[in-house]
């Protein structure tokens, strides 16, 4: 029969090219960055492979060393100073440092509460889940012209702390319901067993339950980077000086032109921590897009 | 029993056989930097701001007023909604076909699922400058492989002509999120019980009807649940637009997240902000609930 070897070869070639389609947005970003400025700008070969690569563009942006050509002539009009302007050295300390804080941060805070939903009977459980729940439907940009008052009357405005209060503030109904939904699968027994032999809710939790749910743990911590490393709107409204690379990035185009080689170098960085990440935990993805309704 | 005597002297909701000293880091930063801001937001709603003299007046309907007679806002709930059900129903089709395609175990597949994964760990920002970097009129090369097609003049630049603009950002967000589709409906796929597909085709069913009748409505629930999620971040799109478009051409891409960011930055009339961005709440809200209700998600 042809189609026991066609069907298997053609499902084959579509789900490559399919792939391929989702890739390519990538891979030309990628391109880009290691392409000399004439090649990016050449409207008259657009799809160009015999060029000489080039690392300046990281050398500038990620290095922060000197840049040896300049394009699209003032680039130095950029909001900050024009030596540097290009420097992401100081966004990615900064993208670094929020995600980190505002992950730990909201995977410690969302264990005690996911816990004590998954665990203890309580008026009221089932409307505090919903009203958490209801938190990640909110519009980051119906809390974000209030919270710059805030955030200037506490002294949090345009400051790491600041943003890391924001991100694990839309980070916590996510890992509270995945967490809770780690949680729910282990079985009750264990906490009362091990509450018979003398533990304390506490102890329970730390030295029992906690450890049983790595995997879930991390999981849910990987998300949470991923949120804050590619989260955009409340970076840009809380900062001023201090940029993230997502809104850093966005500064590089100007209106006298936009470095695409310097957006796509710093762009094409951003992106490898994330996808290492997620493919650690490729086995909880589903369950932690879905905040454990669909669980894997 | 064994609780008072582990106690040792605190009144027991102050011990962790209690709910409360477990909820209230959680409880009090929702409170703090989530609900407070909301509430803040509607006071803030009540107040008319006088351009001129930068002072503001009491006077609770003055906004919602404005609002419901603003023409722009209307504007913007239109594009919301064309955008929010033009994208969601491309990426679930093709969330749907590409899952079907990649649910196999031969060699290579489990590569092909993990380089889709690839669109969504990209910020969103940074999806904007790529789309923006191949729509470039002159030398981007998407643009470039229209106007061979002869599909596009070099005249008409995707993002700067009102018909195309909006088509321009759903396609950017299509690429991005059909990854996450995908990985759900394989999740759901993944987990359908063998034995109905087995006796459908020994009954003759053909594998596009076993589709239908069988595939599609034991994965109702999964499907609902995924058009949820990825729904009501499509009512809260802001990112795209400010970075590729910012609104324009005119306001032909003008969300309701991004008139509400345009009235902050431009006019800095901060309650009448306040009060565009709260609609754009309570219309998520409304959207949520109801569908919450009709297909009894529950988390």
């Amino acid at each position: 029969m042809p189609s026991s070897f066609f069907k298997p070869t053609l499902r084959y070639l579509v789900s490559l090219i399919v792939v391929a389609v989702f890739v390519f947005p990538i891979a030309w970003f990628g391109l880009t960055s290691i392409k000399p400025i004439s090649a990016v700008f050449n409207k008259d070969r657009v799809v160009v492979f015999d060029f000489k690569p080039t690392l300046e563009n990281y050398h500038v942006t990620v290095l922060g060393g000197e840049k040896a050509s300049m394009v699209g002539g003032q680039s130095a009009s950029m909001g900050t100073s024009g030596k540097g302007a290009y420097d992401g050295r100081g966004s990615i300390l900064s993208s670094v440092i929020i995600a980190v804080a505002s992950t730990f941060l909201a995977t410690a805070i969302a264990l005690l509460a996911a816990y004590a939903l998954s665990r203890m009977r309580f008026w009221g459980a089932q409307g505090y889940l919903n009203w958490v729940l209801s938190q990640r439907f909110l519009p980051p940009i119906a809390i974000i012209i209030p919270l710059v008052f805030i955030f200037h009357d506490l002294g949090l405005r345009d400051t790491h702390f600041g943003i890391i209060i924001a991100h694990t503030l839309i980070n916590i109904p996510i890992a509270l319901l995945l967490l809770k939904s780690f949680f729910d699968d282990v079985p009750v027994e264990i906490d009362q067993a091990a509450m018979i032999d003398g533990a304390t809710r506490f102890q329970c939790f730390y030295m029992v339950v906690l450890p049983m749910i790595r995997g879930g743990i991390a999981a849910t911590a990987v998300l949470c980077f991923i949120f804050s490393w590619t989260e955009f709107i409340l970076s840009l409204f809380l900062t001023n000086t201090i940029r993230t690379i997502p809104v850093k990035i966005t500064t590089f185009v100007t209106s006298t032109g936009s470095e695409w080689g310097y957006i796509s170098a710093l762009g094409t960085a951003a992106i490898i921590p994330g996808f290492i990440f997620i493919l650690l935990v490729q086995n909880h993805l589903v369950r932690g897009l879905t905040m454990g309704a669909i669980k894997d | 029993m064994a609780a008072q005597a582990k106690s040792g002297g605190l009144p027991r909701w102050l011990t962790s056989e209690h709910p409360l000293p477990w909820l209230f880091p959680v409880t009090s930063l929702l409170i703090v930097f989530g609900l407070y801001p909301v509430l803040y937001s509607l006071w803030l709603s009540f107040y008319k701001r006088n351009p001129a003299t930068r002072t503001e007046k009491f006077l609770p309907s003055f906004n919602w007023n404005k609002l419901i007679g603003d023409d722009r806002v209307w504007d913007a709930v239109q594009v919301t909604f064309t955008y929010a059900v033009i994208a969601l129903s491309i990426q679930l089709v093709l969330g749907m076909l590409i899952a079907l395609l990649l649910d196999s175990d031969r060699k290579g597949f489990g590569v092909f699922r993990a380089l889709m994964t690839l669109p969504l760990v990209v910020p969103p920002a940074v999806t904007g400058m790529m789309f923006l970097l191949m729509y470039d009129s002159s030398f981007g090369v998407i643009s470039n492989s229209l106007y061979a097609l002869n599909l596009l003049s070099p005249d008409k630049p995707i993002l700067g002509t009102g018909s195309t603009a909006l088509w321009g950002v759903i396609v950017a967000d299509v690429w991005q999120w059909t990854p996450f589709m995908v990985l759900i409906m394989l999740a759901g796929l993944r987990a359908l019980p063998r034995e109905p597909f087995e006796a459908a085709s020994i009954d003759g069913a053909s594998s596009i009807q076993s589709f239908f009748f069988l595939t599609l409505p034991m994965m109702s629930k999964i499907i609902a649940l995924a058009v949820l999620v990825r729904g009501i971040d499509l009512f809260r799109i802001f990112d795209y637009v400010k970075v590729m478009t910012d609104s324009g051409p005119g306001t032909a891409t003008e969300t309701l997240t991004a008139y509400a960011g345009t009235v902050y930055f431009k006019s800095a009339n901060f309650s009448y902000a306040s009060t565009v961005a709260l609609a754009t709440l309570i219309l998520v809200l409304v959207v949520s609930t109801v569908f919450i209700k009709i297909f009894k998600i529950r988390f």
